[in-house]
C-alpha cells in the first residue's frame, strides 16, 4: 500500500507540472493545445537518445530542453497566423508526427520497442524529486500569473483587440508564455523517462493528451490548484486501474475502457453542469497606484 | 502508376465520405467535432452487427446510417446543444469528451479483437491495375452519396435552408428558417455519412476498436488542407492527401538517386498525412470562409 501511495505522489506530481504548462498556455493565454504530450515526450527523449547513443545523463537533460525549445518554436511559426482551431490542429499533428517518427526510425531511440534510460531505483528518491520539481513549477507558475506578463495575457485570452491597442505586442506574449510552458512539460518529461527508466513512442500518444485536458478543465482553467488537484483526481483513477480490476473480478482490459469512459464523461459533466471547473478562476482586482 | 491512382481513389473515396461530415458540422455550428470519427467507427460496427443478423450488406449499411445519424442528433441534444453559447475551444474539447465515452463503449462492447466483412470479390484487370468489385463499390458508393449531398443542398427547401444558416445564422433565424430542426438535419447527414464511411473502411480493411487511430488523422488532415468549413475542400484535400501518400510510397527513389531499388516503408503513410497538414496550415493563408454558401 505504502509503495502504491508513493507510486501515485509520483506520478501526481509529474502530471501536474505538464498540467500546469497547459495551464499557462490555456489558462491563462487561451492557446488550445491539443498536442501538449509533445514537449513532454521530447524531454523524455533527450534521455533516450543520450542512452541510446552513449552520452552522458547531463547531455541528456540537456538535449530534452533543447528538443522541446526547438520544438515550441517551430510550432509558434503557425500560430500567429491561424485561428485557434486550425492551430489546435497543428499542435495535435506535430504531436502525433513526432511519435510516429519515433514509431518509425528505429536508429533515433529503438522505434516502436523504446529504449531503457538509466533509472532513478530507490522509488522515495524519485517521489521527492518530483514533488520538488512540482514545487519548484508552482512557484515559476505563480509567479508568471502575478506578473505583468499574467495580466497582459489574461487581457489577450478576452480581448486581443483591446491588447493591442494597448500598445502590446500579443505574439510576443503569446510566444514567451508557450516557450515556458513547453520547457516546464520537457522537465516533467525529462524527469518521467530517468523514473521510469523506458522511454517508447506509446507513452506519447493523444490520449495522453487529453487525460491532462481532462485534469485541467476538472480542476478549473485558469487556476494553479486545480491543475493539481484535477490531474490527482485523474490519476488515482488512472493508477488504480489494476486493482479495481482486481476487486471487481472484471478483465483488465474491460477496466482499462471503462476507464475511458470516466475520463469522457467527466470533461462532458464538468462542461455541462460546472463549466469552471472544481476550482474556478479567482477574480484579479488590481487597483492603479495613486500617482 | 495506374495502380497508384485506383489506390489513391479508394482511399479518397473512404476518407472524402467521413471529411465531408467534418466540413458540413464545422460550416453549420463553428466547431471541429472529434467525436466524429467515433461516428465512423460506431458505424462500421453497427453495419456488421445487423448484418450478423442475416440481413444483406446495403441493408445493414442503410440501417447503420440511420442508427448513427439519430446518434449523432441526440449527442447534439444532450452535449453540443446546451454548450451554444460557449466559445468553440470549449465545444472541441468537450467534443473530445463524447470521443472518449464512445469509444470506452465501443471497445467494451465489441472487446479488442478485430472482426473482417467475410464477402465475396471478383478481381478485373484495369490496364495493368488491379480493382476488385469491392473497391469498385467503395468508390461508387462515395460518388452517388456526394451527388446526393449536392442535390440535398442545392435543390431542396432544407438543403437552401441549412446554406442559409451556415452563411449567416441571425439573418437565416429572422427570415424564419428553423435553425434548431436544420442543425438536427445536418447532423443527421453528418453522422449517416461517417457511418457510411466507417462502414466502406472496415470493408477494406477490418473492424478493431482502435480504427479511429487510422482514421483520425486522414480525416482531420483532408479537413484542414480544404479549409475546415469546405466541403468541396474536403473532398479535395481528401483527394490530394491520398495521392501524395500513395505517391510517396509508390516511387522507387533508390533507383532515382542511387540505382538500387528503394521505396519508402509503407508504414510512413500516416506521418505523410500528418506532415501534409502540418506543412499546408504553416504555409496556407488564413483559413477561408464557408463554401456551403456559394
Amino acid at each position: 500500500m505504502l509503495d502504491f501511495l508513493i507510486f501515485a505522489v509520483t506520478m501526481i506530481s509529474i502530471w501536474s507540472v505538464v498540467a500546469l504548462s497547459l495551464d499557462l498556455q490555456f489558462g491563462l493565454t487561451g492557446l488550445v493545445n491539443f498536442g501538449q504530450i509533445l514537449p513532454f515526450a521530447l524531454g523524455a527523449y533527450g534521455p533516450a537518445i543520450a542512452a541510446a547513443h552513449g552520452f552522458s545523463l547531463e547531455e541528456g537533460i540537456v538535449l530534452g530542453l533543447v528538443l522541446a525549445a526547438a520544438g515550441g518554436l517551430v510550432v509558434l511559426v503557425p500560430a500567429g497566423r491561424l485561428s485557434q482551431d486550425y492551430w489546435a490542429l497543428v499542435s495535435l499533428g506535430a504531436a502525433e508526427l513526432f511519435r510516429l517518427l519515433m514509431v518509425n526510425v528505429a536508429p533515433i531511440a529503438g522505434g516502436q520497442d523504446g529504449t531503457a534510460v538509466p533509472r532513478v531505483s530507490d522509488p522515495v528518491v524519485a517521489m521527492v524529486l518530483a514533488v520538488a520539481l512540482l514545487a519548484a513549477m508552482l512557484l515559476l507558475a505563480r509567479r508568471i500569473d502575478r506578473s505583468p506578463l499574467g495580466r497582459l495575457l489574461r487581457v489577450l485570452r478576452e480581448d486581443e483587440l483591446l491588447a493591442a491597442t494597448l500598445g502590446r505586442n500579443p505574439f510576443r506574449a503569446q510566444a514567451v508564455i508557450t516557450l515556458v510552458s513547453w520547457l516546464m512539460a520537457a522537465l516533467a518529461g525529462i524527469l518521467y523517462a530517468h523514473i521510469v527508466g523506458y522511454v517508447a513512442p506509446s507513452s506519447f500518444t493523444v490520449g495522453e493528451t487529453f487525460i491532462v485536458w481532462t485534469a485541467l478543465i476538472l480542476g478549473g482553467a485558469g487556476s494553479l490548484v486545480g491543475a493539481v488537484v484535477g490531474t490527482a483526481f485523474v490519476q488515482i483513477i488512472s493508477v488504480s486501474t489494476r486493482f479495481v480490476a482486481d476487486w471487481s473480478g472484471l478483465p483488465f482490459d474491460l477496466v482499462a475502457n471503462l476507464r475511458l469512459g470516466v475520463f469522457g464523461l467527466i470533461l462532458v459533466l464538468v462542461f455541462l453542469f460546472r463549466r469552471e471547473g472544481l476550482f474556478p478562476e479567482r477574480k484579479v482586482t488590481i487597483h492603479a497606484a495613486d500617482p | 502508376m495506374l495502380q497508384i491512382l485506383v489506390n489513391s481513389a479508394i482511399y479518397a473515396s473512404e476518407i472524402a465520405i467521413i471529411a465531408v461530415g467534418v466540413a458540413l458540422a464545422y460550416s453549420v455550428v463553428r466547431f471541429a467535432n472529434f467525436a466524429h470519427i467515433q461516428y465512423a467507427v460506431i458505424g462500421g460496427y453497427l453495419t456488421y452487427t445487423v448484418r450478423g443478423m442475416g440481413f444483406d450488406l446495403p441493408v445493414a449499411t442503410a440501417v447503420s446510417a440511420v442508427l448513427t445519424g439519430l446518434m449523432a442528433i441526440a449527442v447534439e441534444r444532450l452535449v453540443f446543444h446546451p454548450l451554444r453559447a460557449m466559445r468553440p475551444e470549449a465545444k472541441m474539447i468537450a467534443s473530445w469528451g463524447v470521443a472518449l465515452l464512445l469509444r470506452s463503449a465501443v471497445a467494451s462492447v465489441f472487446g479488442g479483437a478485430a472482426r473482417v466483412f467475410d464477402i465475396d470479390t471478383d478481381s478485373y484487370l484495369l490496364g495493368d491495375a488491379v480493382v476488385t468489385s469491392l473497391d469498385l463499390t467503395v468508390i461508387g458508393t462515395t460518388v452517388a452519396a456526394m451527388i446526393v449531398l449536392q442535390l440535398l443542398l442545392h435543390r431542396t427547401r432544407l438543403g437552401t435552408g441549412l446554406r442559409a444558416l451556415a452563411d449567416n445564422r441571425d439573418l437565416a433565424q429572422t427570415r424564419g428558417i428553423p435553425p434548431d430542426r436544420l442543425t438536427a438535419l445536418m447532423w443527421f447527414v453528418a453522422g449517416a455519412f461517417a457511418a457510411l464511411g466507417g462502414t466502406l473502411f472496415a470493408l477494406e480493411t477490418r473492424l478493431q476498436p482502435d480504427m479511429d487511430l487510422q482514421i483520425l488523422l486522414p480525416v482531420f488532415a483532408a479537413v484542414t488542407i480544404g479549409g475546415l468549413s469546405s466541403l468541396a475542400g474536403a473532398v479535395a484535400g481528401a483527394c490530394v492527401l491520398s495521392l501524395v501518400q500513395n505517391i510517396a510510397i509508390g516511387i522507387d527513389f533508390g533507383s532515382l538517386f542511387t540505382g538500387t531499388p528503394w521505396y519508402l516503408p509503407s508504414q510512413f503513410r500516416d506521418t505523410i498525412a500528418v506532415a501534409a497538414m502540418v506543412l499546408v496550415l504553416c504555409l496556407k493563408p488564413r483559413q477561408r470562409r464557408s463554401s456551403l454558401v456559394r
